[in-house]
């Protein structure tokens, strides 16, 4: 009887799930965290530090972590990894110059051990602007495929301005942790 | 055996593990030194000690810099790196101790240092051709006759990004320059201004999303952006914006004259000014209302500094002094 498996009891009494939101600065974590709260979402400034928003999702407690993403205080994602269930990593599908930063600090915290048994979902946000690439081409960019085998992971479109594809990807996210985490149900 | 440590000494296997603790433990104390004399305060409050310091890390990237020049055919990607960290590590020092340096010492130091930028840009384009991403268009003179073959031939192994190339609209490598622009109707659109000198950008009416980078000493006078607004590399430039959220990064030098529905936030910049939205068009006052940005928010003054996470004003941006603001641009 280890730490772990307590701590699984204790999570499976209460079904909740940690979920972590990072991504580069400017990609839309804190609004939609926010849009899918059904919050407003008009004023929101970049995220300096975190915002935690618990959030009853089906039958599941949700603790979401959105944690600031500019670039000096993304050293500190690093705090928030621990215990994570889900991942949501969040892509600025309009910001062409920056994917290669944006590549480089997924493929980071993917080698990232603690987070090695998290689903991840990326989130393709920003498809209401009309250059934005589409998620087929965002994961051929950030070359998902590569991934290591054993990851659960999905790409979903959404922009968060309009609330499209929020619930399709948070749907797929909270299903998939549960099979994972509450396999008695 | 189940009683005291000083029987151990019989024991090889308890042995081995007291020796092993011991390492441990002095392992332990030698990296809480270390830490120790690494976490000293940076700012140490005397402009003379400062400018010891500032001076010999200074005198140390010039040197490397001529060395590098002279040294027939090095591995330049690893100095140039160095030296590029030791500016940046320059940067940050002066960042952190100007709140008690003379204006002059900061104003001096920054010059020094905006100076060693530029000599580590002309040296790199000296010594290695350029490799990483950037727009075809931006102003390549000397390096284009040797890098141009190599970089056609045969791209940056990078093999994803041939989806970058369709590239999104905007004004691209222009110096001394007009560039003009009008967003009619519905457009949900980006817009990218990148690699300009000396250009005067008007872009009116709404859009989503504007992309700045690499601007220098330009004017930049924008209508409503109703989504975000992300500025990367500008140097003595001047800009009139409106935008839910502004983001300004490696600035140095600027005037921003903002709307803004959040706060703004400044990272690696400094010398920034800061003062309210000043612009007219015939129209603008239906533009702002429909983006959500006419009632004044009082925003551009409550500027985050990320890199200044302190109660103290930060010293990389102020308020514009009301005598030196401009006056209400018509364009």
């Amino acid at each position: 009887m280890g730490l772990l498996s307590i701590i699984r009891k204790i999570k499976r009494k209460e079904k909740e799930m940690r979920i972590l939101m990072v991504g580069l600065d400017n990609s839309g974590k804190t609004t939609i965290v926010l849009k899918i709260n059904g919050e407003d979402t008009s004023v929101i400034s970049p995220t300096l530090g975190f915002n935690i928003k618990t959030m009853t999702y089906d039958k599941y407690t949700l603790n979401i972590w959105d944690v600031g993403g500019q670039k000096t205080i993304r050293s500190y994602w690093r705090n928030y990894f621990e215990q994570t269930d889900g991942l949501v990593w969040v892509v600025d599908s309009s910001d062409l110059r920056r994917l290669d930063d944006c590549k480089f600090e997924l493929d980071n915290l993917l080698k990232e051990e603690r987070l090695s048994g998290a689903s991840l979902l990326v989130f393709a946000n920003k498809q209401d602007i009309q250059g934005a690439l589409s998620p087929n081409e965002i994961a051929k960019v950030l070359n998902l495929d590569a991934m290591d085998k054993t990851r659960h992971w999905r790409i979903v479109g959404c922009s968060a301005y309009t609330g499209e594809g929020l619930l399709e990807g948070f749907d797929w996210l909270v299903q998939d942790i549960a099979s994972r985490i509450y396999v008695l149900d | 055996m189940n009683d005291h440590t000083d029987e151990n000494s019989t024991d090889p296997t308890t042995q081995r593990k007291h020796a092993a603790m011991i390492d441990r433990l002095s392992n332990l104390h030698q990296a809480r030194l270390s830490t120790k004399t690494n976490s000293k305060d940076p700012t140490f409050e005397s402009t003379q000690s400062f400018l010891t310091l500032f001076t010999n890390s200074k005198q140390s990237i010039e040197s490397s810099l001529t060395q590098i020049q002279q040294t027939p055919n090095p591995d330049p990607n690893s100095d140039l790196e160095k030296i590029s960290n030791s500016i940046s590590d320059l940067e940050k020092l002066v960042a952190e101790n100007s709140y008690f340096l003379p204006p002059y010492e900061v104003r001096s130091s920054l010059k020094t240092i905006s100076d060693l930028k530029q000599t580590l840009d002309s040296v790199t384009s000296k010594v290695k051709p350029r490799k990483k991403f950037s727009f075809k268009n931006k102003p390549a003179k000397k390096p284009e006759s040797e890098s141009k073959p190599e970089s056609e031939s045969k791209p940056e192994p990078e093999s994803q990004s041939n989806y970058k190339i369709t590239d999104s609209p905007g004004f691209r490598g222009k110096e001394n320059a007009i560039l003009t622009k009008e967003f009619t109707g519905l457009e949900i659109r980006e817009f990218v201004l990148s690699d300009l000198t000396n250009c005067e950008v008007k872009l009116k009416g709404c859009f989503r999303t504007l992309f700045i980078n690499r601007v220098q000493n330009c004017k930049i006078y924008v209508g409503p952006v109703s989504g975000s607004i992300l500025i990367e590399e500008v140097e003595g430039c001047l800009f009139v914006l409106a935008s839910h959220q502004i983001r300004i990064h490696d600035a140095k030098g600027c005037d921003f004259y903002l709307q803004c529905r959040s706060r703004p936030i400044i990272e690696r910049s400094f010398g920034v000014r800061f003062g309210p939205y000043r612009l007219y068009y015939d129209g603008i006052e239906t533009d702002l209302k429909e983006s959500n940005l006419y009632d004044d928010t009082g925003n551009w003054a409550n500027v985050d500094d990320f890199q200044w996470l302190r109660a103290v004003q930060s010293p990389n941006w102020s308020i514009l002094p009301e005598n030196e603001r401009i006056d209400t641009i018509k364009i």
